[in-house]
């Protein structure tokens, strides 16, 4: 997430911006314009799908609450159908109350509304990449529901069961703030698959499809039948 | 014992007390006189006797060498007479056709024994029979008299009446007829004179029991030992029987005849006793009769025996008849009690019989029948009575005794538990009011003061980025806040991670590089009492130190050192170092900085948030050579403290 070198320039990587705040948005438009990125942007949830329905962008920006309806449902849409395509949440304050509710139906991390313009073109750039950016403060919110408690804690839902304790450490050593290389060397890793196992926590954290949700809500015995 | 009294009607005053205590004397008095009535009433029916016609009163009498004739019953006024005993001599006629039918000779009453003689044929010795030597029992006696030594008509009977005291000699009139019209009044007599006492007797010896346990149980009672040690030596009165000649026991026997003073002794220290009084030293008079008698016994001869029985033993069972009659009626009075009252009545009806035996013995009486020790079974009663009464009235205490105590006990539980919601609440309460000054406090510190610069800002209106910097800044304290409200379980690292992010953004434009080393492995210890606040402080403080490397030591790299630090004390404290390659400044001799007021304010800042957490703040700062630069050192305490004391 701190890869800062200069890597090739995206010409021609799509982005779609939906953001009903017109400030931000043409903020935000700007720092992706002038890193080269070809934004689609989108101001309501119903201009988002339009914008959508033009073809499959390499990437989608997102708030979450918007004046026709909730950027979850737009995530929950676009990883349906597009499952190529990088989604990232725009937050405000980075909060893990949206931002996790986020990552189960589909979302990669999130991006801060005052990030600095080459802040915001190097996250997309890593997004590109591969490689899945994840804060400390998501980080620990992870790997504190992956400690059994005696009643469930407050805030989103969220099945931790299919993380390994491999993956759970580098959640840990993310929390606590070491860089990729630390973690690498404590957990005797190559510094280069450690992305990768955070792109897998992503994708374990997802909540496909509502039957699966019902299926965990089982095996995790929320429900009983 | 007056007390006792008082505490009954405390509330009247003292004449009415007086009037009610005088009327209740005289309606016990009343019921006492009554009681003796009719005692005396049923002691003067004689017992039934068998047919008049088998009746033989006319005797002629051989006493002391003089002969005469007499008619029974007769008083003899010898006390002993065992060698030249009161003979008599009389005759009765058998009617012819009675050989078939069995015929017995029934002698109702005598003192002491009696030896029976019908044709020169003795047929009855009653000095055989313990229970029939003792005179104070009504035993009568039966013998049938054998068929072949009876004839049709006229035949002799003579009895010898054999006196050893302690009382003279007497023999009730004599029946002679067929054994099935006597057996039913000597049935009847035995029933009562000698099945009955062996009756209360066995009744005696399981109240001696009771007693005993009770008193081994409740040692600080002596009332009920003393009643068992009564019922104990009754017991023993009762069934080892006084036999006749001199057997090698007969001398230990012998002082048995004191047991009649020492229980009567023993059951007036009982009553004194249950009516509140305490032993003194002075009463063992009340033992020395039953002692004395008990050592004449023992070294005297039985003569001596029986006539220190008459001055000791007798008078001592009325004395202290009289005294529980007064004791016992005092105490059923002020007390109100019913085994006083009880005991009362079995006093007087004893009392009464007891009179009336005395005056039986001085032959004022027309027979001789001795009831003062069946009376005793009278006693019996009561004291059973009374203490099934005592001892379902302490039952009943104590249940209502455990009822009161289940009712405070909830009582006492449902208070504490409403004062305990209340405390609950009201620590809610103040755990929320506390956390909203704190919160607003931290905004207020943060939050607050960058929205009146972006406020001052725009209205100066040519600052756009000094807005952009304040309202990132702004921002940044408003995550810092949402942050630190997170539950980081104690370990400061998690909240240093999230710092480390925000850090890294904030140098990024600055082109600062942010060199990050956790020396030991697990970085800092974890506290479990570790509170919000507590990271806000911190982080504010290490933002502090980040800040003033940014804008005033002009640095380019900056190092963060996290560590645990092992103590002289051998506690482990965390330790976080801020490091910069700047310009460094002159530290004032105060500890603040001499130069920029900007960065002084900074310090002071810093210095007051590491107080607030307890924590120890070490500031140093070259502005030459090769180690220049500014070094904020913070040493966390080993426990964080509870309260925000050092924040003022």
């Amino acid at each position: 997430m701190n890869s800062l070198s200069d890597g090739p320039k995206a010409e021609a990587i799509t982005v779609v911006l939906v953001e009903d705040d017109a400030p931000t948005l043409w903020r935000l438009q700007d720092a992706l314009a002038k890193a080269g990125y070809q934004v689609r942007a989108a101001g309501t949830l119903a201009e988002a799908r339009a914008c959508l329905a033009q073809g499959a962008p390499k990437v989608l920006l997102t708030d979450l609450q918007l004046p026709d309806g909730h950027g979850v449902d737009l995530i929950r849409e676009t990883r349906r159908r597009f499952p190529d395509t990088e989604i990232m949440v725009i937050s405000i304050l980075g909060d893990e109350e949206s931002v996790i509710s986020a990552i189960t139906v589909g979302a990669t991390g999130y991006l801060l509304k005052d990030a600095f313009p080459t802040d915001i073109a190097a996250t997309v750039r890593d997004l590109v990449a591969g490689h899945s950016p994840i804060s400390a403060s998501i980080a620990r919110f992870i790997v504190r529901r992956t400690q059994s408690t005696p009643e469930p804690p407050p805030g989103p839902v969220l099945n931790t069961t299919k993380l390994t304790p491999r993956e759970i450490d580098i959640l840990w050593g993310i929390a606590k703030g070491f860089s990729y290389a630390e973690i690498a060397s404590h957990l005797g890793l190559s510094r280069q698959t450690v992305p990768g196992h955070i792109k897998s926590i992503y994708r374990k954290l997802e909540v496909h499809t509502r039957g699966e949700a019902v299926f965990e809500a089982v095996q995790q015995g929320l429900i009983k039948l | 014992m007056n007390g006792h009294g008082d505490d009954v009607q405390p509330e009247l005053p003292g004449r009415a007390r007086r009037r009610l205590r005088s009327s209740r004397l005289t309606q016990y008095l009343l019921l006492q006189v009554v009681i003796a009535v009719a005692g005396v009433a049923v002691l003067l029916q004689s017992l039934p006797g068998p047919p008049a016609q088998y009746q033989l009163t006319a005797f002629q009498l051989t006493e002391a060498g003089a002969e005469r004739a007499v008619t029974l019953p007769y008083f003899s006024l010898l006390r002993n007479a065992m060698t030249d005993p009161p003979h008599f001599r009389g005759h009765f006629i058998r009617p012819a056709g009675e050989a078939a039918r069995a015929w017995s000779v029934f002698l109702p009453r005598f003192t002491n024994g009696v030896e029976v003689t019908v044709n020169d044929v003795v047929i009855l010795d009653s000095r055989r029979d313990p229970a029939a030597n003792r005179p104070d029992r009504n035993t009568p006696a039966i013998a049938v008299i054998p068929a072949s030594v009876l004839r049709d008509g006229d035949n002799a009977i003579s009895i010898r009446l054999f006196i050893w005291g302690p009382i003279t000699g007497f023999l009730d009139r004599v029946w002679v007829g067929p054994d099935e019209a006597l057996r039913p009044t000597y049935n009847l007599r035995t029933l009562v004179f000698v099945t009955l006492p062996v009756v209360f007797s066995s009744w005696q010896a399981i109240l001696a029991v009771i007693l005993g346990i009770m008193w081994v149980m409740r040692r600080h009672e002596p009332a009920y030992g003393v009643l068992a040690a009564a019922m104990a030596v009754g017991v023993g009165q009762a069934f080892l029987q006084t036999p006749m000649g001199e057997t090698p026991f007969s001398r230990f026997n012998v002082i048995l005849i004191s047991s009649a003073p020492l229980e009567s002794a023993l059951v007036l220290v009982f009553a004194l006793l249950l009516s509140g009084w305490k032993w003194q030293r002075y009463a063992w008079i009340i033992f020395i009769p039953g002692i004395a008698l008990a050592l004449a016994g023992l070294f005297g001869n039985q003569a001596l025996v029986r006539a220190l029985f008459l001055i000791l033993a007798v008078p001592m069972v009325g004395i202290s008849l009289l005294i529980m009659a007064v004791v016992t009626a005092r105490s059923a009075l002020q007390r109100q009690n019913v085994a006083s009252f009880l005991l009362g009545c079995a006093v007087t009806i004893m009392l009464t019989c007891w009179i009336v035996d005395l005056l039986s013995v001085f032959q004022m009486m027309p027979n001789r029948i001795f009831t003062a020790r069946l009376s005793y079974s009278a006693m019996l009663v009561a004291i059973g009575a009374g203490l099934t009464w005592r001892f379902a009235r302490a039952l009943n205490q104590v249940d209502g005794f455990a009822g009161r105590l289940v009712t405070q006990v909830r009582e006492a539980e449902e208070k504490l538990k409403a004062s305990f919601a209340r405390e609950e609440e009201r620590a809610r309460a103040a755990a929320l009011a506390r956390e909203r000054t704190r919160l607003m406090r931290d905004l207020h510190d943060g939050l607050g003061g960058q929205l009146v610069s972006i406020v001052a800002l725009s209205e100066r209106g040519n600052g756009s980025a000094g807005i952009g910097d304040a309202a990132r800044a702004a921002l940044k304290d408003l995550r810092l806040v949402i942050d630190s409200m997170d539950d980081i379980g104690g370990d400061l690292m998690l909240a240093l991670g999230s710092w480390r992010e925000r850090a890294m953004a904030q140098l990024r434009p600055h082109d600062i590089a942010l060199d990050w080393r956790a020396v030991t492995a697990q970085g800092l210890p974890v506290h479990p009492e570790l509170r919000p606040w507590h990271v806000i402080q911190i982080v504010r403080l290490l933002d502090e130190a980040v800040t003033n490397a940014v804008k005033h030591a002009k640095a380019r790299r900056i190092t963060v050192r996290i560590e645990t630090l092992a103590g002289a004390d051998g506690l482990e404290r965390g330790c976080i170092t801020v490091e910069d390659d700047g310009r460094g400044f002159e530290i004032a001799p105060d500890g603040g900085a001499a130069g920029a007021a900007k960065t002084a304010r900074g310090l002071r800042n810093m210095r007051s948030r590491a107080a607030r957490c307890g924590a120890e703040l070490e500031l140093s700062s070259c502005a030459q050579g090769t180690n220049k630069g500014t070094r904020v050192r913070l040493t966390l305490p080993h426990r964080f403290p509870d309260s925000d004391g050092a924040a003022g």
